[in-house]
C-alpha cells in the first residue's frame, strides 16, 4: 500500500484526525500496518452488510493470518475516534466505528495479557453484547478474558479497563465501502510473533503446518461465536 | 499406633533420610562460604541475580529482559526442573497429568537471553554483592530474592529436629513441589478406610484456598475410591476463607458424609508418633494425615538476614518491593510481606511483573521506582469437583495509594457457584502462566 492508498484508506475508515496521520510514523506500537485488503463476508459467501451485524450477537473471522482471531461487534451507536495510549507511552489515534451507523469495530481476539484466544473447542475471551454483563467488568458492550479477568472497552480502541492485560487489543482497521465491510490492516501493538511461536503445536494440528496457519487473506468469513466454537466461556 | 518406636525414629533419623533444607533454622547473618571461584565478569552495574526459580523469579527474568533488552540478568536456581505448586491440587485429583505442572528452565533463558545457572546457593554477602553458589560466586548490582516459602516445624515441636523431621517424613506437607507431592499423592490414592486429617496451616500461608481445595480434591478421590471413613479439615481459624461458600457447598453437596470440617481448632500439640493432634477445638486421632506447619519465608531470606523474625515474613516497601533492610536487595514472591496480598502463584507472578520489575527497571534508567510501579491483580480458581470437573474462582482488583504508598484492594469479585466452564477456565488460566513464563 502506498502513501497515496494509505490516506485514501484513513479517510476512508472514519474521518481520521491530522495525528492519525501523523502519529503513524512514529513507531510500530502506534502506526497502522496495512495487510490484505479482504472482503468480510457471510457463511454462505455473500459479503456481509452492516444490518446482517447484530448487536446482541457476537462474532468472529480470521485476519489478517487464516489463524488469527477477530471479534467483529456492533455497539449499537456511533463510536467515534479516540487517542488510544500504548505500552511505550504514545498514542496513536484509533478511527471508531465503521458503517452507516458508524457503530461496528473489530479486534484481535487473542488477549494481550496471555494470548488466550478462541479454539473450536472454547473460547475464554468474548464479546458480552448488549445487555449480557461480564461479571467480572459489570458491564456490557465490553471484551472480557476469563483466564486472567483483562477486561477492554471496545468502544474505546479496545482499551484496558480492568485485570493484568499490559496493553490494548490489537484493533483491526476496517472500512466501509459501497455497503461492504473489508478489514485493512491492524492497529496497535500486536501479539502476532509470540502467538505463533507458543501455539505452535496447537497451529499445526489446526492448519497443518506454521506455514499454512500464517497464510494472510482476502476474504474473512464472519462467524456467530456459537457457531464456532463449542464452549463460549463467561465471567 | 504408628508400630515405630521413638527410639526407632531417632535411628531413623539419624540415617538421615530427609536432610530438607526447608527445616533449618538459622536466623543469623552467617560468614560468606568459600566456594569455587567467580563464576561471570564482573557486573558493569546492569547486573541483576535473581535468587529462586519458581513463579517470583522466573517471571522476573523474562520481564526484565523484555522491559529492559541490555540488562544483564542471571537466574539461580537448585533445581533441575520446575515443577509447579498450583494445579498440583487438581493433579492430586488425578485431573492432569504430571507433564503440566513440570516446565524447563532452559527455553526461557535462552529465548529471553538470561543467564540460567543451576546451583545452590549457600549464602550471600550484601555488602560484596556477592551470592555464593555451590558451583562458584556471582556479584550483583542488583538482587532479586525470591525463595519461597519455608515450613516452620518449630512451632509445633520446639526445636526437635527429629521429631520435625519424622514428621516431614511420613507426613508431607507439600506446599513445597517436588518429592512431598508424590508422597502425598501416594498416600491419598492408596488410603482405604478410616480416619484423614488435614491441618490447614495459620494465616499468612502459601496460597490461602489451597488447603480447601486440597480437601476437595482428597474427599474426590475418596468418593470414587468407595474410601470407608472420613476426612477431617483442622482449620484454626473460625471459617473457610477465601471462597467459602464455594468449599462449604462442595463438601456438604458433593462429598457429604466424608468430610468433616473443624473450625476453631488450633494446634497444641501433634504427635506424629502416636498420630494424635490436640486443637483447641479437641484432640484428634488419625490414620494418615497431611500435617502442613505453619509457613514464614524460605531459608534463605533468614540467613540473609532480611526476615522479621516477629512475623517471619520480610518486611519489605509496599510499592517496589524492596527489603527494608538492604534496598538493592527486592523480595518477589511469597516470602516478602505485603498487606493485602495473598502468598499465591498468580500474586506472585502479577507483582513480580507490576512491581519489581517495573521498579527495578526504573531505578537502572535511573528514574523514580515508585512512580513507575503499576497496581497488580489477583485471580485464584479452586477445583472442588473431578467428576464432572468443576471449580469456584475469586479476583482482586488493586489500586495504588499514592498517598498511602501501598497497593489497597480495589474490588473483590467471588464465584461461589462451582461450575465446568470455570474448571476450564482454570486450565487456560494454568496454561496461559506457564506459557509467559516458559514458552
Amino acid at each position: 500500500m502506498d502513501r497515496r492508498d494509505f490516506i485514501k484508506v484513513c479517510t476512508a475508515v472514519a474521518l481520521a484526525p491530522p495525528s492519525f496521520i501523523t502519529g503513524i510514523l512514529r513507531a510500530e506500537e502506534t502506526s497502522f500496518k496495512p495487510y490484505k485488503k479482504a472482503l468480510l463476508v457471510k457463511e454462505n459467501g455473500e459479503p456481509i452488510r452492516p444490518e446482517d451485524v447484530s448487536p446482541l450477537k457476537e462474532y468472529i473471522f480470521f485476519y489478517p493470518y487464516r489463524s488469527t482471531p477477530c471479534l467483529l461487534m456492533d455497539l449499537d451507536s456511533e463510536v467515534k475516534p479516540v487517542k488510544v495510549k500504548a505500552k511505550n507511552g504514545e498514542s496513536y489515534m484509533w478511527p471508531g466505528g465503521v458503517g452507516p451507523k458508524r457503530s461496528i469495530v473489530a479486534f484481535s481476539a487473542i488477549c494481550s495479557h496471555q494470548l488466550s484466544y478462541p479454539t473450536p473447542d472454547q473460547t475464554f475471551i468474548n464479546y458480552y453484547p448488549k445487555g449480557k454483563v461480564a461479571k467480572v467488568a459489570g458491564r456490557d458492550r465490553v471484551i472480557q478474558c476469563c483466564a486472567h479477568m483483562s477486561a477492554f472497552d471496545p468502544a474505546r480502541g479496545g482499551e484496558v479497563i480492568g485485570g493484568p492485560a499490559p496493553f490494548p487489543l490489537t484493533a483491526i482497521v476496517l472500512s466501509y465501502e459501497d455497503g461492504k465491510i473489508y478489514a485493512l490492516g491492524t492497529l496497535g501493538r500486536e501479539v502476532y510473533e509470540d502467538f505463533f511461536d507458543v501455539f505452535k503445536p496447537d497451529l499445526r494440528r489446526l492448519y497443518g503446518s506454521s506455514r499454512r496457519a500464517k497464510e494472510l487473506v482476502d476474504r474473512c468469513v464472519v462467524m456467530d461465536i456459537t457457531s464456532y466454537t463449542k464452549d463460549v466461556i463467561r465471567c | 499406633m504408628s508400630g515405630v518406636s521413638r527410639r526407632d525414629l531417632f535411628k531413623i533419623a539419624g540415617a538421615g533420610l530427609l536432610i530438607g533444607s526447608s527445616l533449618h533454622t538459622s536466623t543469623a547473618c552467617a560468614k560468606p562460604v568459600k566456594t569455587a571461584g567467580r563464576m561471570l565478569p564482573p557486573p558493569k552495574g546492569n547486573r541483576v541475580v535473581i535468587v529462586g526459580g519458581g513463579w517470583a523469579g522466573v517471571t522476573a527474568a523474562k520481564h526484565i529482559k523484555k522491559e529492559m533488552p541490555s540488562a544483564d540478568v542471571v537466574l539461580i536456581e537448585k533445581r533441575k526442573i520446575f515443577m509447579s505448586c498450583p494445579i498440583s491440587n487438581v493433579w492430586l485429583g488425578g485431573l492432569v497429568d504430571m507433564d503440566f505442572l513440570m516446565h524447563d528452565f532452559h527455553t526461557p533463558a535462552s529465548k529471553y537471553g538470561y543467564t540460567f545457572i543451576n546451583a545452590t546457593v549457600l549464602d550471600i554477602d550484601r555488602s560484596k554483592r556477592r551470592v555464593y553458589t555451590n558451583e562458584g560466586y556471582v556479584d550483583y548490582d542488583y538482587l532479586i530474592l525470591a525463595p519461597g516459602i519455608g515450613y516452620n516445624y518449630d512451632a509445633w515441636f520446639k526445636g526437635d529436629k527429629d521429631m520435625a523431621r519424622y514428621c516431614a517424613t511420613h507426613f508431607p506437607s507439600a506446599f513445597i513441589p517436588g518429592s512431598e507431592h508424590i508422597a502425598l499423592k501416594r498416600k491419598v490414592h492408596n488410603f482405604e478406610e478410616g480416619t484423614f486429617v488435614l491441618i490447614v496451616p495459620p494465616p499468612p500461608h502459601r496460597c490461602p484456598p489451597a488447603p480447601y481445595e486440597r480437601a476437595a480434591m482428597i474427599a474426590y478421590v475418596f468418593k470414587k475410591n468407595r474410601v470407608k471413613g472420613k476426612l477431617i479439615i483442622l482449620d484454626p481459624k473460625k471459617d473457610i476463607k477465601p471462597k467459602g461458600p464455594g468449599f462449604r457447598n462442595a463438601y456438604i453437596e458433593l462429598y457429604g458424609g466424608l468430610v468433616e470440617y473443624v473450625p476453631n481448632a488450633k494446634i497444641k500439640e501433634v504427635d506424629p508418633v502416636k498420630k494424635v493432634i490436640r486443637t483447641t477445638a479437641g484432640d484428634f486421632r488419625f490414620d494418615d494425615a497431611n500435617l502442613n506447619p505453619p509457613h514464614r519465608a524460605g531459608d534463605l531470606a533468614w540467613k540473609v538476614g532480611l526476615v522479621n523474625p516477629k512475623t517471619g515474613w520480610c518486611d519489605v516497601d509496599p510499592l517496589t518491593l524492596q527489603s527494608k533492610q538492604d534496598p538493592r536487595i527486592f523480595v518477589a514472591g511469597d516470602a516478602a510481606s505485603v498487606k493485602g496480598f495473598p502468598k499465591s502463584g498468580d500474586m506472585a507472578h502479577n507483582h513480580t511483573q507490576t512491581m519489581v520489575v517495573k521498579a527495578l527497571v526504573a531505578l537502572m534508567k535511573g528514574k523514580d521506582p515508585k512512580e513507575a510501579v503499576r497496581a497488580p491483580t489477583n485471580t485464584c480458581y479452586s477445583m472442588v469437583n473431578g467428576d464432572p470437573k468443576e471449580a469456584i474462582v475469586i479476583n482482586v482488583i488493586y489500586d495504588i495509594d499514592r498517598k498511602k504508598g501501598a497497593p489497597v484492594k480495589k474490588k473483590v469479585n467471588v464465584e461461589n457457584r462451582r461450575s465446568e466452564q470455570l474448571a476450564r477456565a482454570t486450565f487456560e488460566w494454568a496454561r496461559a502462566l506457564y506459557r509467559d513464563m516458559f514458552s
